[in-house]
């Protein structure tokens, strides 16, 4: 009994991965800055919400933080056509497993679950119409805690051991991660809930300011990024109304 | 051998006999509705026998474990993948029974020379609000029933009609009412199940004894705490209060205690 959904899928005709052409001056939409971190208590993992298509904004309430099971969560950078349907098929794999097997897939059969995808998707990826570069962050039990992943369009799996970027804003976040962690206060790791998901706010509207292709925070629509937090309990999203205060008291600059 | 028409009617009869006699040891399946979801409860040996199936099917099986462990394969194979294909909403109890599990189980049964299914299967499906829960009941035969309150299985349809008159007679609101309900029912079913068995076998006992049909709370749970020494109380809940899709979750023993009659919950272990 392999329990393997993804080769149940295809042993029924499905396939994943077909590299087209984008047409002439054609733009694919893709979509954008995603970050993960450690802090105190597990891991946050956050996303800006917009896609877009070339110099086009196609749509500002995409949700490229997903929740795969009760412990992991995908955050997707990349086309999102793409991105979506692997969330599609890694979501029922790690279902199918669990009741096959009546016990959970464990951290390091997911992660590798996600790079086989990654890696049928690399013709697509390289014909340009499919590059998907995902973070995976979840649970581990066997280690009891949380761990971050980052993949580049190839299927390649880097641990991210404090932090971890994708998307066409993370160059800009990186740098800002990299200094805020080395000479800040004190390290992520050690900073509170109410902390890291202040600093997420700020560094996703530092990306939106240098990033045209990456949503900030827009106040008057009541769009806040998607921001959710992985421990042994499970995974949690921030709701809006708790990013509201903390973006105007704390993220805003009232000069 | 089988080319004479009445000889086949005769083989699947033969066969109906051989079925009927592996299920007479096998431990009844209750499954009820509550306003908090479906319990599902039943006693075993070891082999589990209560499963989930996707994100508000659950599954409780009677027979040979390698025969159940087949079917329910090929339940989680198509409910995975047609919730894959279309959606979790499109993945149904009675879809799956009717067009997937009772025609495969029907055909093995009719297969003469092949080895036929030896299992009874319920399928409980949670509905999206209460009062649409439902329960489907298989038999080794492929013919299924749609049940809206509450469903068992067990040995003979004589001892599922025992079991059924016993939960009709109870008044079910909580979840507590629901564990004590049916694991009551399970007494009902697994003791007029054993009678027929001694009686089968001629014990004298069983004869002289005037009232076959026990329905006070009292001795039931005195025979549930005999069948406690030897066997594990299995019990699941497809609950609505969950959040997430998947609302299936087991039951643990001291979950249950908190709503079994305390002079039972020190047996359980």
């Amino acid at each position: 009994m392999q329990s393997d959904f993804y080769q149940l899928l295809r042993e029924q005709g499905y396939v994943f991965g077909v590299p087209s052409q984008a047409a002439q001056g054609q733009e694919l939409t893709t979509a954008t800055t995603i970050l993960a971190f450690k802090y105190r208590d597990g891991v946050l993992v956050a996303g800006d919400r917009r896609a877009t298509a070339g110099n086009m904004v196609m749509y500002d309430r995409t949700d490229k933080v997903l929740e795969i099971d009760r412990h992991s969560v995908m955050a997707i950078a990349g086309v999102p056509a793409t991105a979506y349907e692997m969330a599609r098929i890694l979501e029922h794999s790690f279902k199918y497993y669990r009741r096959t097997q009546l016990q959970e897939l464990s951290f390091e059969g997911k992660l590798r679950a996600l790079s086989k995808l990654l890696k049928d998707n690399v013709p697509a990826a390289l014909a340009g119409t499919g590059a998907v570069a995902p973070i995976f962050a979840g649970y581990d039990f066997e280690q009891e805690t949380a761990k971050i992943y980052f993949y580049d369009i190839l299927g390649a799996e880097f641990e991210g051991v404090d932090y971890a970027v994708s998307g066409s804003g993370s160059p800009t976040i990186r740098g800002i991660l990299h200094y805020v962690n080395t000479w800040g206060e004190q390290p992520l790791s050690a900073i509170s809930e109410e902390q890291a998901t202040v600093q997420a706010l700020r560094l996703l509207t530092s990306a939106a300011e240098f990033d045209s292709a990456t949503g900030g925070v827009n106040r008057e629509a009541g769009l806040y990024p998607m921001i959710k937090f992985i421990t042994a309990s499970g995974v949690r999203t921030t709701p809006d109304a708790q990013l509201k205060p903390l973006f105007e008291a704390r993220v805003s600059r009232h000069v | 051998m089988y080319e004479e028409p009445y000889k086949w009617v005769e083989a699947v009869g033969n066969r109906r006999t051989y079925l009927d006699a592996q299920f007479t040891e096998g431990a009844p399946v209750v499954g009820v509705t509550c306003a908090r979801g479906i319990l599902l409860i039943t006693m075993s040996k070891g082999t589990p026998k209560l499963y989930e199936i996707y994100d508000r099917l659950a599954l409780g099986g009677m027979g040979h474990p390698a025969d159940l462990e087949k079917l329910r394969f090929n339940l989680l194979e198509m409910a995975h993948v047609e919730g894959f294909n279309r959606s979790a909403s499109d993945v149904t109890g009675s879809r799956l029974v009717k067009y997937g599990m009772a025609p495969a189980i029907k055909q093995a049964f009719e297969e003469v020379f092949k080895a036929p299914f030896i299992v009874k299967i319920l399928l409980a499906e949670l509905g999206q609000k209460a009062g649409k829960d439902s329960f489907l009941t298989i038999n080794y035969d492929g013919t299924f029933e749609e049940k809206s309150q509450y469903a068992v299985l067990a040995a003979t349809s004589l001892v599922e009609q025992k079991m059924a008159e016993y939960l009709r007679e109870q008044s079910i609101t909580s979840l507590e009412d629901a564990v004590g309900a049916a694991i009551r029912a399970w007494a009902v079913g697994d003791r007029a199940q054993r009678r027929a068995l001694d009686e089968g076998e001629g014990h004298d006992e069983a004869r002289t004894d005037p009232d076959p049909q026990v329905t006070d709370s009292e001795t039931l749970y005195a025979y549930l705490r005999r069948c406690i020494t030897e066997k594990t109380v299995e019990c699941a809940l497809l609950d609505r209060h969950v959040q997430r899709p998947s609302k299936y979750r087991a039951l643990g023993i001291d979950e249950l205690k908190t709503m079994l009659p305390k002079d039972l919950s020190p047996s359980l272990s």
